[in-house]
């Protein structure tokens, strides 16, 4: 799962990072509005949510919300601002937010508000995504297969985490790859490959499927 | 007596409408009591001159008349001609007395309307060819005006000179009764006149003074959150002050405005340092985290409550303004539905009264309602409701939800400043609901606690409705 955070000030941006990189999240970072709101509307670097701070240089992050959702941008927003008046809110959220929080914040709970966003925009009520015996809870970056807890590396999880919130559905190598790495990493299609062939032997047989020439589709036996 | 003499003075200085019509009055009656003065003076010196006109008119035609024959007797050649001389005490009376020789002598020769009185004049000698005026009592103790001359007639040469005082008087009353009707007369009219004038007088202040009237119900509007600025022309005198009126309100406007910016600001630039720290300190062992985090929480609801305050107190001091309440809740359901999303709670705003305006600040109206709703959905299990009542001028919302409620000991306690109901854990500064109840407070309002019919908390705020 890809997290794009847009935060000026750097200390609060890299505390974002590190406590959402240590949830499993891939983070990518943008400090002022005009780059966030370019690295958002990148058609081929989707994120599965945004941390948007309002106060933002160059472009303010109502005007960044208003452009993505005007081009077609839905993807899960959590507006993190100092700004605390209702005034504000309301107009954050018919701007298109999906959450608002206010700072001075708990680290915790912006974790568990963006787990929620993406959680909902997957169409999932519970924080325990289900596939047969596999059980992640999102809430801890646990998985557990028929009650045992896994130990997974964190690409590997990240490769699960997103099948798990796409069951059913095939997704294709590079999907996976927009979704576990940052924009600036070296990519290499190759290791995806290497984590699905990992995860298979951690798994049940047959959990994930290769739709030959698609990609990859999680089911349940 | 300084105390005596203010009652009048403030009365004078409070009512312009009065200070005119004391003025104007004072001089119409000032105006008709000199006028009717004047005329009645005038009136009655001419009517005392044709009097004494008249009475010189007899007395030379009694001189005319006078003859002394050659045993030196007085007697009249022709009688006179006024036939009211024939009838007794008719009030006009003639008398010749002889001054020289044998002074003395009244009544020498009388006209027949004295019967048996004589006039008697002060001693006086008028020189040949004067005439002079008295005041005497005639008969029946009329006053009567009398003139006099004196003739000398030495026409019978072996006799010498011999003297007589001519004297004719008539009532004083011929002299007043017109003068009497005249100002009556007068008196009347001058009154009729001064009623008129100070009518007139009273309808020009009237219509004079109606544009301060619809001054006073323009600023009652503005008051009444009827209206932004002074609406409608004046006339010149008072336009000048309606706009700079209007541009007071305008600028008071802006100021607010502006200090609301600057509380943002001051709250941005305060809170993310604070963020910082606290994300910093967080999940650290040792007690210098424990420290900074729960100092960080205090200076929060510090600059949380203040700004509050200081918005607040800034909003209300802003007249004329209004806002439609349906929008205000309409948006905060929308906030609420999203960032409380996780709790699946039903939320429900009943739709009756909705139509109703708020007399006060849009975003004053927002954080009041907000912090509520915002309880409401923290506390609620699965419910909560919204509904407006308009009773007289006064908008009652209610906002109810199913939760545990707080006890009746309690409720007093958490409207007071930084108070929490309890420590579950629901993030919340502990604010929401003193910083609303001040807000309410500033504006005339109040927040009330009862039992909710859903099974939790009741909230009753009640605000003032715009007309």
């Amino acid at each position: 799962m890809r997290v794009l955070v847009v935060e000026d000030e750097p200390t609060i941006a890299a505390q974002l990072a590190e406590a959402l990189g240590t949830a499993g999240y891939v983070v990518d970072l943008a400090e002022n509005g005009v780059d966030g709101h370019f690295q958002g509307s990148d058609e081929n670097q989707p994120f599965d949510a945004v941390v948007l701070d309002l106060g933002l240089p160059r472009m303010d992050g109502l005007t960044v919300l208003k452009k993505w959702r005007a081009a077609g941008r839905g993807m899960p927003v959590l507006i993190l601002t100092a700004r605390d008046n209702w005034h504000e809110k309301v107009a954050g959220i018919d701007a298109g937010a999906d959450d608002y929080l206010t700072k001075p914040f708990h680290m915790e709970e912006l974790l568990a508000r963006v787990r929620a966003l993406i959680r909902r925009a997957g169409g999932h009520a519970s924080a325990e995504l289900v596939c047969g015996e596999v059980v992640l809870d999102t809430r801890y970056s646990r998985v557990t297969v028929g009650g045992q807890t896994l130990t997974l590396t964190s690409h590997e999880y990240r490769v699960l985490d997103y099948l798990m919130h796409h069951p059913g559905q095939i997704v294709s190598r590079s999907d996976l790859i927009e979704h576990i790495y940052a924009q600036d990493f070296d990519r290499d299609s190759n290791t995806v490959e290497v984590f699905i062939a990992r995860l298979r032997k951690k798994l049940p047989e047959g959990v994930i499927e290769t739709v030959r020439g698609l990609g990859y589709r999680l089911v349940a036996p | 007596m300084p105390g005596g003499g203010k009652a009048p003075t403030i009365a004078l200085r409070g009512s312009l409408r009065l200070r005119l019509l004391l003025g104007t009055l004072f001089w119409i009656v000032a105006s008709v009591m000199v006028a009717g003065w004047a005329l009645g003076g005038l009136f009655r010196q001419h009517v005392a001159l044709q009097f004494h006109a008249e009475l010189n008119t007899h007395l030379d035609q009694l001189a005319a008349h006078l003859a002394v024959d050659a045993g030196g007797r007085a007697s009249l050649t022709a009688a006179q001609s006024d036939p009211r001389f024939s009838k007794p005490y008719s009030g006009i009376y003639w008398q010749i007395d002889r001054v020289d020789p044998a002074p003395g002598a009244l009544g020498l020769l009388r006209s027949r309307s004295l019967w048996d009185d004589v006039l008697r004049l002060p001693a006086d000698t008028p020189r040949d060819g004067e005439i002079h005026q008295h005041r005497v009592t005639g008969p029946g103790q009329a006053m009567l005006g009398a003139v006099e001359r004196v003739v000398m007639l030495d026409e019978v040469p072996e006799q010498p000179g011999r003297t007589f005082r001519l004297i004719v008087a008539a009532e004083e009353r011929q002299m007043v009764e017109p003068v009497e009707r005249f100002n009556g007369m007068l008196w009347l009219a001058l009154g009729l006149l001064g009623g008129g004038l100070a009518l007139v007088a009273v309808i020009q202040v009237l219509i004079a003074l109606a544009p301060l009237r619809r001054l006073h119900a323009a600023l009652a509007a503005v008051r009444g959150g009827g209206a932004h600025r002074l609406e409608g022309r004046f006339p010149a005198e008072v336009q000048p002050l309606i706009e700079d009126f209007n541009s007071v309100l305008a600028q008071n406007a802006e100021v607010v405005e502006r200090a609301r910016t600057q509380a943002g600001n001051l709250a941005h630039a305060l809170k993310t340092p604070l963020s910082v720290i606290a994300n910093a300190a967080r999940g650290k062992p040792g007690e210098l985290a424990v420290l900074v985090g729960a100092q960080v929480e205090v200076a929060r609801k510090q600059i949380d409550y203040h700004l509050s305050r200081s918005r607040a107190a800034a909003a209300v001091r802003v007249p004329g303004a209004r806002t439609p309440v349906a929008p205000v809740l309409d948006g905060l359901a929308r906030v609420m539905r999203r960032i409380h999303a996780e709790r699946n709670l039903d939320l429900v705003v009943h739709r009756a009264s909705m139509s109703a305006v708020f007399r006060g600040e849009e975003q004053d109206l927002q954080e009041m309602l907000g912090n509520l709703l915002d309880n409401a959905c923290k506390w609620a299990a699965r419910r909560v409701e919204v509904s407006l009542a308009l009773d007289g001028g006064e908008l009652c919302f209610c906002l109810d939800d199913d939760g545990g409620g707080i006890a009746v000991a309690e409720r007093e306690r958490v409207l007071n400043r930084g108070e929490r109901a309890d420590e579950r854990g629901v993030p919340g500064t502990g604010l929401g609901l003193s910083i609303v109840d001040d807000l309410a407070r500033l504006y005339g309002g109040r927040v009330e606690l009862t039992d909710s019919p859903l099974g939790g908390l009741r909230v009753r705020l009640l605000l003032p409705a715009a007309a």
